[in-house]
């Protein structure tokens, strides 16, 4: 036993200490922090765009309703005409003029947008929709039905979805957040498998051509070996895992703060620009009206309440991340053992890693399949029998586990899907050994899987 | 100390070891000898534990061989090897720990081995950056650190330069008249003469000759000498007494190698001699080791 711990501590250090380790380590947080601050960044962004002042031209008298000026945008109307409004409109502050001809209220043509500058489609977009509402609030009007009861009729619509669980209690629940954790834990739950896997392999390989395998082997059992690889390595991923895990909540937490101050400087600046250069706008110095501190609370609250970071933020808050992580944990195990073990074996059969190949290949086939049909048809139904049996499956069921696991999954399925795994592990170690003592000592013979079966029979 | 009993050992189509048995006893210096693939290495391997034999058994200081041997054996394989990429006082500690030693003792050992054959430097140094006769000498160091009692080694003086060679061969007499009993293989005869007490020789999975190595000499003594002479001798009658395998002249003497007939001695050839030439030299020819590694291995192997 005591050699065994000797054993798996020295594939940790070995392995921790290496510069890759740390540097992946330490990078992949960074990278996942700087992606969830770009994110945050791009979002407030969207909600604080470009502020464009558009003058209003209008050729038309039949329209007498008048466009709203909305949170970017502030449209001014002129009286004067078309040409003298081209000729100043930059003079006095203006993006764009949006050039309304007579046209019938039910057939609008030959509307214009114009300026120095191509308008972007989105700004297109927004001044045709804004037209359209305009358009549309007139003739309801004309029709016959007061404001307010247009007020009332526009409101936006967003469909919650809940889980009920067996005693009919409602839990929020997020079809989007939760296909995105469950991809994620899946897509992770792949790497870290394929990865560490490799790993042994590579390390068994590495004993036996640099040939101090036999001073091994005379020291300890090739099931000590084998064992105290393996978990040490384990021991890696996980201290990886675990790594990743509070160091992207630490600097994600770091850039969420760093972002939104930075914005708040330039939001203000935004809005004081605004105020002081449009005295016809409408809505537009709103935001300004408060100090800075009002400014900061604001973009607080835009940052929760809309925006991709605040929906994933929310889902987030729905599930149970403590247990998706425990879960992954158990899994990552499992499903490592279970798969580390063959690698061990393939390592010990092949003189060199070029000669794996040919064994990887099948080892590899059901943690590809149970990866494509785990993101495909389990993410269309979670709860149907090929997503069942795929998760119950040891060869699958650490990744498609980890993919249904955010959409609920009964605690016997869990249970069972675990007992299962074990079992597994245990078969592939025990069968792994029986090739890995006969392998290690062989050098220079060309290993077929005949070969390997013959092994197995082998007396020790 | 060491029994082997009738050891078999089958590998799927080809038998390693053949009803193989020999005895090391107590403070030997014991060379297993044979050509390559003669299950020289398949023998060590049961002895290390590293495989089982299919039937038989081995006797370690009156017990049949078990785990708790395994810190009482040091085994030097023929191909060497350590992790690359670990540092080497880290290496051999680790090495000496999974022996059973505690991590105190086994630091205090190394350091003490290091000094020794002045390796002092070397500690904090990855493995792949020493030459090949370095790495020899970490293997070797790790291979007694532990202080076991029969110490294995495969073709111990391969790769070192001779005054590497004569170190670790000094190390190998030192640890001896300490107490440690030696096997060693190796194909090379002029260290079986030099450190050799007793030999088994292995050929074709089959033991076909063990014994001391002053016993298996005596034995293949034929009764030949060299004889450097000058004058003439008759061209008759001496056919009684010898014949003459080889015949030289070397600057006005000749030089003959000589088999005297079964019962004759040197002195009724000196009687015989002493009146017709000049003797400079006679010398009995004491079969080498290597001459009698050739004459056993070679006829049967055809």
């Amino acid at each position: 036993m005591n050699k065994i711990l000797l054993i798996i501590q020295r594939e940790y250090l070995s392995r921790v200490k290496k510069k890759s380790f740390i540097l992946m380590t330490l990078l992949t947080p960074v990278i996942i922090a700087a992606f969830y601050g770009i994110m945050i960044y791009f979002s407030l962004q969207g909600a604080t765009s470009t502020f464009h002042k558009v003058a209003v031209v209008n050729n038309n008298s039949r329209l007498t309703e008048k466009l709203n000026s909305g949170k970017n945008i502030s449209y001014t109307y002129f009286s004067t005409s078309l040409q003298d409004v081209k000729k100043n409109y930059i003079k006095e502050g203006f993006d764009y003029i949006l050039y309304l001809p007579d046209f019938p209220l039910d057939a609008p043509k030959g509307i214009q947008l114009m300026g120095d500058k191509q308008a972007s489609l989105a700004l297109n977009s927004k001044v045709a929709n804004d037209l359209e509402e305009t358009l549309r609030t007139q003739q309801l009007k004309a029709s016959g039905i007061a404001q307010q009861d247009l007020d009332r009729l526009s409101t936006s619509i967003d469909i919650d979805t809940m889980k009920i669980d067996e005693n009919g209690k409602e839990e929020d629940s997020s079809a989007g957040a939760t296909t995105i954790i469950g991809s994620a834990a899946g897509i992770l739950m792949f790497m870290f498998i394929l990865l560490y896997g490799i790993q042994v392999m590579r390390g068994v390989i590495e004993e036996k051509t640099s040939r101090i395998i036999e001073v091994m082997i005379s020291s300890v059992k090739p099931f000590q070996l084998m064992m105290g690889k393996i978990i040490g390595i384990a021991l890696v991923g996980l201290t990886q895992f675990i790594l990743w895990i509070v160091l992207t909540t630490a600097i994600s937490a770091v850039a969420v703060q760093f972002f939104t101050g930075k914005d708040k400087v330039a939001q203000t600046m935004q809005s004081a620009s605004t105020l002081n250069s449009n005295k016809d706008t409408v809505k537009a110095g709103q935001t300004a009206a408060g100090s800075q501190q009002t400014e900061k609370a604001e973009v607080q609250d835009k940052l929760t309440e809309s925006g991709p970071v605040a929906y994933v933020q929310k889902s987030l808050a729905h599930l149970d991340l403590t247990k998706i992580i425990l879960v992954f944990i158990f899994f990552f195990l499992g499903g490592y053992l279970f798969y580390s073990a063959l690698y061990a074996a393939i390592g010990s059969a092949v003189d060199s890693e070029t000669e794996t190949q040919q064994f990887v290949m099948p080892v590899m086939m059901p943690l590809f399949v149970g990866y494509a049909l785990s993101l495909s048809v389990i993410s269309n139904d979670p709860y149907g029998p090929i997503a069942f049996w795929l998760s119950m499956i040891p060869f699958t069921s650490p990744i498609a586990m980890m993919v249904r696991l955010p959409y609920g999954v009964p605690d016997w399925q869990l249970g069972l899907s675990m007992v299962l795994l074990i079992i597994g592990f245990i078969g592939t170690v025990w069968f792994a050994s029986k090739i890995y003592r006969v392998g290690i000592l062989m050098y220079g013979k060309k290993t077929s899987l005949k070969e390997m079966i013959k092994w197995f029979t082998y007396k020790n | 100390m060491l029994s082997v009993h009738n050891i078999v050992k089958q590998y799927a189509s080809h038998r390693a070891l053949n009803d193989v048995s020999l005895e090391v006893s107590q403070g030997q210096i014991f060379g297993l000898l044979g050509p390559n693939g003669a299950g020289k290495t398949s023998l060590i391997r049961i002895i290390t534990q590293i495989t089982a034999p299919d039937s038989g058994e081995v006797i370690f200081n009156g017990k049949r061989l078990n785990s708790d041997h395994i810190a009482q054996i040091g085994y030097l394989p023929e191909e060497r090897g350590l992790y690359k990429k670990m540092e080497i006082g880290e290496q051999v500690l680790y090495l000496a720990k999974l022996k059973g030693l505690s991590t105190a003792e086994a630091t205090k050992r190394v350091k003490y081995w290091f000094e020794k054959l002045e390796m002092g430097s070397w500690w904090n140094k990855k493995v792949e950056d020493l030459s090949k006769g370095m790495q020899q000498k970490v293997q070797f160091v790790a291979t007694v650190l532990h202080q076991p009692e029969l110490i294995i080694l495969d073709e111990p003086f391969s790769g070192f330069d001779p005054v590497n060679a004569d170190v670790i061969k000094n190390e190998i007499l030192e640890l001896n008249r300490q107490g440690a009993t030696f096997i060693f293989s190796t194909h090379r005869m002029e260290s079986v003469e030099e450190l050799c007490d007793s030999i088994a020789l292995i050929h074709q999975s089959k033991k076909i000759l063990d014994g001391k190595v002053a016993d298996i000499k005596e034995e293949y003594r034929n009764n030949t000498y060299w004889l450097e002479y000058d004058g003439s001798l008759p061209s008759e009658g001496y056919e009684t007494l010898y014949q003459v395998i080889k015949k030289e002249e070397i600057r006005n003497k000749i030089r003959m190698k000589i088999q005297l007939h079964p019962g004759v001695t040197a002195n009724q050839l000196l009687y015989y001699l002493l009146p017709l030439v000049n003797i400079h030299r006679l010398d009995e020819v004491i079969p080498t080791m290597n001459d009698i590694f050739i004459e056993k291995v070679k006829p049967s192997q055809n």
